[in-house]
């Protein structure tokens, strides 16, 4: 309700009579148990906002009026396959989002608004079937006075006053009713000014109540998502970074989520952010939610392929890391690259990220690996100190010793300083494989420094 | 009560039949030919879990996987290893994988892994996962043969000896020994098509018996002068 009016009522309220337009008390002494909501009208425009986002997913070109928000689609029929298949997609999408909207395509803009004003869910493509449509149509799309005017000397429909003589019409309902008109029906152009896309994305989502179980959030934070991919979309750009930060009463909780790539697809930023927020105990009830995009980058399009689709393979594999990476934790998901060191401890790299441009290319490297001796798939995350028995290594049975020795000695320069905390020690050993009794393949070692001893390394698996 | 006929039963996908089950199944060659020569369809089947269980680790049941692994990487896919037994020591799996394609997740629970080898599994990203499970339900097993179906990867699943008495929806389950010579004893608990009581030995140790004429190559340094140059020789070993 604004100024005393009821602006919305819902079916049960309409049940009752209690219709748009009816004063506040008409309508309570309609109802007692009416529930009268002031209309707000900043969280109106900030939705709009979110709508208009969600729309860019579709065509760069998003314009508002009132409360419509228009998309010019003409130039993206081949992209999605035809205007049927648009038209079913943006249905299917607004209904994921849990919107209510009410869909008309026009060769006009002011007669698709007009249209969808009117819950005419037509599809139109031809000027010359417009007329058709738009004439059933009621005069009060019209302002207010130009529509009590028609109204007045009986013309109730818009194809009823467009057969009044137009000079006479512009002198009875004013030149801009007249001008509504032209413009609907295509006779005048209807420039429109587009939706400018934001800079930075922010956007928040107050929510009908608070929520105090993590996983309902992934629901109301869709259309956040929904907002942000278009917004990337029409940008051509893609999220690195981003924060969902809930607003408890007091304080808030920031869920950062990265992503492998720059990415713009709804579902892969909805996934990590379910992994997140399944694993999430709230503190507190949230109030509100709110995305923000912290990283953004410029998404390079890409090529189809005519055959196979290696691209399809890349951005798979990006998806499912992050999904690992964001149930699991980021450093529980790495990639492993070789060090220049000799020493076994140091000779390994975990990263987050796959080597960039490795020094060698993967060929190179694996045939200077094969020049040197054989070495284990598996290392023992420190050595395991082993027995002598007469001199020789015991482990369940007597070590048999195939090749060796193999003496590593290196890292002089780490001893003493940060050796202990990142296993980086001097070394200087002697490395054998040996087979234990089981017919196992090991890599073991004699230690050269006092004390001495042997250790096994190493599993050649 | 419906009466079915027996032509409608046999064209059921789950319904197969002897060694013409094993026909038109996309695999990938394991490398070994023994081995090759009794698996189904002639290799390690794509879409399939294959189960291997071990006496422990280090007989071998890493070095029977790299040739079909290397082959999965030269289609420029990935491999995932799940939950290594141990540290992945990189310079041993550089030789013969392209590190730039083997992706290691280390969960910490029982349960993150099998969610981590189905996610692996199911979104068809990898061409191979491997996943080291010393405990796993049943129900598990099964939803992991039903991900790799989806995905259409190599799935292989590392469970240790005493599960071979248990069952399994795994299509492929081989019992992995070592011999005292250090032979890589394979026998087959379950395969597709007709059962395989014989036990193939893979010999595994050409792996170790490389001497080297010069003892340390620079890892950054000089690149390889071609093979002759290189100086190998496999010595063998009483």
């Amino acid at each position: 309700m604004a100024q005393g009016r009821v602006l919305l009522a819902d079916a049960a309220a309409q049940r009752a009579g209690v219709m748009a337009g009816v004063g506040v008390s008409s309508a309570r002494a309609l109802l007692p148990a009416l529930s009268l909501r002031p209309r707000d009208l900043a969280r109106e425009s900030a939705a709009m906002q979110a709508v208009a986002c969600w729309a860019g997913r579709f065509t760069p070109r998003v314009s508002l009026a009132d409360d419509t928000v228009l998309l010019e689609i003409g130039r993206c029929l081949r992209l999605f396959g035809g205007l049927r298949a648009l038209v079913a997609t943006i249905g299917e999408s607004a209904a994921s989002l849990d919107l209510s909207v009410a869909l008309a395509v026009a060769p006009t803009p002011l007669a698709a608004h007009w249209l969808a004003l009117s819950g005419v869910a037509v599809v139109c493509t031809s000027p010359a079937r417009l007329a058709q449509h738009l004439d059933p149509l009621p005069v009060t799309l019209l302002p207010a006075r130009a529509a009590a005017a028609l109204q007045g000397f009986g013309s109730t429909t818009l194809g009823a006053a467009r057969r009044l003589p137009a000079a006479a019409l512009a002198r009875r309902i004013g030149a801009d009713a007249v001008c509504l008109l032209a413009r609907a029906f295509g006779e005048l152009p209807d420039p429109r000014p587009d939706f400018v896309f934001p800079e930075q994305f922010s956007m928040s989502l107050p929510l009908p109540a608070a929520v105090e179980h993590a996983p309902v959030l992934v629901f109301a934070a869709r259309r956040l998502v929904a907002a942000l991919s278009g917004w990337l979309t029409a940008r051509q750009a893609g999220v690195r970074r981003a924060t969902l930060r809930l607003r408890h009463v007091s304080g808030e909780t920031a869920l950062s989520l990265g992503f492998s790539e720059p990415i713009a697809d709804a579902g892969r930023i909805e996934r990590v952010l379910r992994e997140r927020l399944d694993r999430l105990t709230l503190t507190a009830p949230v109030e509100s939610l709110c995305l923000d995009a912290l990283e953004v980058a410029a998404r390079p399009g890409h090529d189809g392929a005519l055959f196979g689709d290696a691209g399809g393979e890349r951005e798979r594999m990006g998806a499912l890391r992050e999904r690992l990476g964001a149930r699991l934790g980021e450093t529980q998901v790495v990639f492993p690259a070789v060090c220049n060191d000799h020493r076994p401890e140091c000779a390994t790299r975990c990263g987050a990220q796959p080597e960039a441009s490795p020094p060698l290319s993967s060929a190179l490297l694996s045939s200077l690996l094969s020049s040197l001796p054989p070495r284990p798939l598996w290392l023992l995350a420190a050595p395991e100190s082993l027995r002598e028995v007469a001199g020789r290594p015991y482990r369940g049975g007597r070590l048999d010793l195939l090749t060796g020795p193999e003496r590593i000695e290196s890292g002089w320069w780490d001893e003493g300083e940060r050796g202990t905390e990142t296993g980086a020690v001097d070394v200087r050993r002697d490395y054998f494989i040996a087979r234990d009794a089981g017919g196992r393949a090991v890599w073991i070692f004699r230690e050269c420094r006092a004390p001495g001893g042997w250790f096994l390394h190493g599993f050649f698996s | 009560m419906n009466a079915v006929s027996l032509a409608e039963v046999l064209v059921r996908p789950d319904v197969w039949r002897g060694a013409a089950a094993t026909a038109g199944v996309p695999v990938v060659r394991s490398g070994f030919a023994p081995l090759d020569a009794e698996l189904p369809g002639g290799g390690w089947a794509r879409g399939g879990l294959s189960e291997l269980l071990c006496a422990g680790s280090g007989i071998g049941e890493c070095s029977l996987l790299l040739p079909a692994l290397a082959s999965v990487q030269a289609e420029g896919r990935w491999v995932v290893l799940i939950a290594p037994p141990q540290v992945v020591y990189a310079p041993a799996w550089a030789e013969r994988l392209d590190l730039a394609r083997l992706l290691v997740v280390a969960p910490e629970t029982q349960r993150d892994r099998v969610w981590a080898a189905e996610q692996s599994l199911s979104s068809g990203a990898p061409g191979a996962v491997l996943c080291w499970a010393p405990q796993v339900e049943s129900t598990a097993v099964r939803r992991l043969q039903v991900a790799a179906a989806t995905g259409g990867a190599l799935g292989f699943l590392f469970r240790p000896e005493s599960a071979g008495r248990e069952p399994s929806a795994a299509p492929l389950r081989l019992q992995l020994g070592a011999t005292p010579e250090g032979r890589l004893a394979v026998r087959m608990l379950k395969r597709r098509g007709p059962p395989c009581a014989e036990t193939l030995l893979l010999d595994m140790s050409s792996r170790l018996m490389r001497s080297v004429a010069h003892e340390s190559a620079d890892l950054a340094g000089v690149a390889p002068a071609g093979a002759g140059a290189r100086g190998l020789a496999v010595v063998s070993v009483a």
